[in-house]
């Protein structure tokens, strides 16, 4: 690579300094356009690695609209996260009783502001589904030592779905200036934020091609048909008052760790930024369906392996249900499944197991159908 | 103020700014002022350090023009020289000198040891205000007049901290005859700035990653894959990071009006390690080259003589980069490589014919070359010697480059051989503003997916 003119070619024309300025121009605006041309097409989407985050996000969606063509009316998606996403298959098994289609496009690890994203691609129109479930984890607001705002991985799950038109929105829903600017990066120019992606694939192309391939070809039943761990936390004591676990054999140091962010602990201080993000992303999402046909239900999911006593929990607001008077947003019963926060129905501190599902998706099933009454109803 | 970071550009913005924006009797003391505060920006506490020294070699210079040839004008050439070498033997080679001295003494490493901050750019500054000093006592340049302009030309910010060393005639000329830069200027500077960019982020700092991690832990990445891996990575680092550097100095004195010598010319391409040094670091190997190798007495007394100021010219070459036994090795091993060189070749001229013995002796070359960066690299000898066992005698062992990482060498390869045989960069230059652009889209794309953006890792130079 030189830096010096070359003794034959040292005549260079002089170009004009706004023909200078042109060209910056046009180099800016090629770069812009390469990242379009590959990023925001189906062109690398197509490509990305499935067991990514912006991977898997693409797969449930391409999912989910196949299974939009086939569905017929009566069709009902859940959104959550990995509490919620894990149980595809038997949620679905019950459309005879209950009349829906009911179909997950829950992924694991993610929040609000995704399923925003994914909601706006996956039913452009607002009007394809009879309702939306939202599974979550709580109707009032308690900011816990992890806050969901200031979590840059959601740039991750997110890139794919991102317009230049959401950079800034998106930029501001970070709480840290730092996020902020890389969620603004990430999200103008996206080979930014998938370059581990791009790198790895540039590594094994023809691999990665294969492997797309062989998703497109069986995840939906893959993920229709899997079958969650049957372990257990029976056995899982807790002495409240002084914040120590007994815990059943077996357990990892890290589901050990999951069990005390997660349920041992004293409480956070309450900032109200988890309020603040539910009331951003659940309310635009509320928002979207306004004036549509589909409902927004609110579930609240069992709470873990021994609910945690109210003098650990302190609430100051409760988002959820400050939506539920909008017409359109209903909360499924929140006691519902109170009966399922049991041990011996987790698997680990967060999420149920396999006879926990077989319990909770009937339950979810009906509680829908209830909530929405015989499918013909208006 | 690292030059790939945003601050860096937004400094660079204001003061291009502020230079054309004043009347051309104050763009030299922007400028100056500018130098000092990316000085700095580093450390202000050298500021004084770098007065000091710019204020000796000015008086030096206007003194030996005033003294007639004898003594006295020999004398402050010495003492001007003494004055440099002694700020940089003290900053750069105390802590190396003591440690030996308490090694000869049996004494603890530490007894001498000073707690010693080694000042930012201080063997590039130095050499290039002592090539002004001998370039004056020679009668080849005459003595600046004004202060200002002598102290531009020590501390000029896009060269100050790690080069190219500028040789005083090029730039006084440039400084006292300045010419707004030309449309073509303007188009080469944003091409090499855009280019250096590509370098340091998108290839040097991809593989300062494995080459760290290698280093780190040569003893946990054991075998000869890894070995060579490694060191390739950091052969490729270098390179980037430096040729990198050197591009976007070039291109921003370009933009202000100067004009900087090329410092690279494709070294990896180079079929012997003689032609490795012609493409290497230029401005140093010429340098070492002018100051040194000649004024010892080149090759004009003979082929031993030949050989003894080739590994002279080295090893102070090598010890100029830094101060521990490595780099004298390193110094040493290039030096004994060139009189090898010699005495296989003897009195026949290098030529550089493109033949289907070059890949082979280009690879050779390259061989060798990686084998010497084992030295510049490797934290002391004992871990050098370690590297090299590995190298030649490990197990298998397994590749620590990514298959992207190789393409992206291969990617490089194929540019500078497109360079060497087809000028693309001049090509680019000349061509319409098309594809003028599309080559800078190309190559910030370039830093968009492959650039190391979040972590700032310093210019490998900067340290020297």
């Amino acid at each position: 690579m030189a830096t010096e003119p070359s003794p034959r070619l040292e005549t260079t024309p002089a170009r004009k300094p706004r023909r200078i300025a042109l060209a910056l121009l046009i180099a800016c605006l090629g770069l812009f356009g390469l990242d379009a041309l590959l990023f925001r097409t189906h062109m690398y989407a197509s490509i990305l690695e499935p067991d990514s985050s912006a991977g898997l996000v693409e797969l449930i969606l391409w999912r989910e609209k196949r299974a939009q063509r086939t569905a017929g009316d009566n069709l009902v998606v859940t959104l959550g996260n990995s509490r919620m996403g894990y149980v595809p298959k038997v949620v679905d098994l019950r459309p005879q009783q209950t009349g829906y289609r009911i179909r997950t496009a829950g992924v694991a690890g993610s929040d609000p502001r995704l399923w925003y994203y994914m909601l706006r691609d996956l039913d452009p129109t607002a009007r394809r589904y009879r309702a939306i479930v939202i599974g979550v984890d709580d109707y009032d607001d308690e900011d816990r030592a992890f806050n969901p705002d200031d979590n840059i991985g959601a740039l991750h799950y997110c890139i794919t779905r991102l317009r230049w038109s959401d950079a800034i929105e998106f930029a501001q829903s970070f709480h840290s200036r730092e996020f902020q600017w890389e969620a603004f990066r990430g999200a103008v120019l996206k080979g930014i934020a998938l370059q581990s992606d791009i790198q790895a694939f540039l590594s094994h192309p023809l691999k990665r091609i294969a492997y797309v391939r062989l998703c497109h070809r069986g995840w939906p039943d893959w993920t229709y048909d899997y079958v969650e761990s049957s372990r257990s936390m029976a056995g899982l004591r807790i002495d409240w008052s002084k914040l120590e676990a007994t815990y059943p054999p077996g357990m990892t140091e890290e589901q050990k760790q999951t069990a005390r962010d997660w349920l041992i602990h004293e409480p956070n201080p309450q900032t109200g930024r988890l309020a603040h993000f539910f009331r951003t992303w659940l309310g635009r999402i509320a928002d979207r369906y306004r004036e549509s046909r589909t409902k927004i239900i609110f579930v609240r999911l069992p709470r873990g392996p021994i609910p945690r006593p109210d003098y650990l929990v302190k609430k100051r607001s409760s988002s959820i249900r400050e939506l539920a008077s909008r017409p359109n947003v209903i909360l499924a019963n929140e006691h519902l499944f109170d009966c399922l926060e049991r041990p011996e129905l987790f698997k680990d501190a967060v999420h149920l197991n396999r006879d926990g599902i077989d319990l909770f998706s009937p339950m979810i099933a009906d509680e829908v159908a209830r909530i929405l009454g015989p499918p013909g109803a208006k | 103020m690292l030059f790939n970071t945003a601050h860096f550009f937004l400094f660079l913005i204001v003061v291009l700014a502020l230079f054309y924006a004043s009347p051309r009797v104050l763009r030299k003391y922007i400028l100056l002022a500018a130098s000092y505060f990316f000085y700095g920006s580093w450390n202000y506490r050298f500021i004084p350090l770098l007065l000091t020294l710019t204020a000796i070699d000015y008086t030096a210079g206007r003194w030996l023009e005033k003294i007639p040839p004898g003594p006295p004008k020999k004398a402050v050439l010495i003492l001007s020289l003494c004055a440099n070498l002694g700020f940089l033997g003290f900053f750069k080679f105390y802590n190396f000198l003591g440690s030996n001295l308490a090694w000869v003494l049996d004494k603890p490493e530490n007894a001498f040891f000073l707690n010693i901050v080694l000042p930012l750019g201080i063997s590039f500054h130095t050499f290039q205000s002592m090539s002004y000093v001998v370039d004056v006592y020679r009668g080849q340049q005459e003595a600046v007049r004004n202060p200002i302009d002598y102290a531009l030309f020590i501390c000029f910010f896009p060269q100050l901290v790690a080069g190219p060393i500028v040789r005083a005639r090029n730039f006084f000329h440039d400084l006292f005859q300045w010419q707004p830069p030309t449309s073509e200027d303007v188009s080469r500077g944003i091409l090499l700035l855009t280019l250096g960019l590509t370098k340091k982020m998108a290839f040097a700092d991809q593989f300062a990653k494995v080459a760290t991690d290698y280093f780190k832990n040569v003893s946990g990445n054991a075998g000869m894959l890894t070995a060579w891996s490694g060191v390739v990575a950091f052969g490729m680092q270098i390179y980037f990071d430096f040729s990198g550097y050197t591009d976007m100095a070039i291109g921003m004195a370009k933009l202000l009006g100067f004009h900087f010598p090329a410092n690279f010319r494709r070294p990896y391409l180079a079929a012997s390690i003689t032609d490795f040094w012609r493409r290497w670091h230029i401005s140093l190997s010429t340098w070492l080259r002018d100051y040194l190798y000649i004024p010892l007495g080149g090759n004009r007394h003979g082929r031993w003589m030949t050989y003894r100021n080739l590994t002279i010219t080295m090893l102070l070459g090598g010890l100029w980069h830094g101060a521990s036994w490595n780099f004298v090795i390193w110094g040493g091993y290039h030096g004994a490589l060139l009189s090898l060189e010699r005495v296989l070749r003897g009195d026949r001229l290098i030529r550089e014919d493109w033949n289907w013995l070059y890949p082979l002796q280009a690879i050779v070359t390259f061989g060798l070359v990686m084998i010497g960066w084992v030295f510049f690299r490797a934290a002391d000898l004992p871990q050098s010697l370690q590297v090299l066992h590995e190298m030649f005698r490990g197990a298998p062992g397994h590749l620590l480059l990514a298959n992207w990482h190789i393409e992206l060498m291969l990617i490089a390869l194929a540019l500078a051989v497109a360079e060497e045989k087809l000028d693309w960069f001049e090509r680019v230059l000349q061509a319409p503003a098309l594809a003028y652009a599309s080559a800078l889209a190309l190559m910030f794309f370039c830093i968009e997916v492959f650039g190391v953006i979040d972590a700032s890792i310093p210019f490998v130079y900067f340290q020297f």
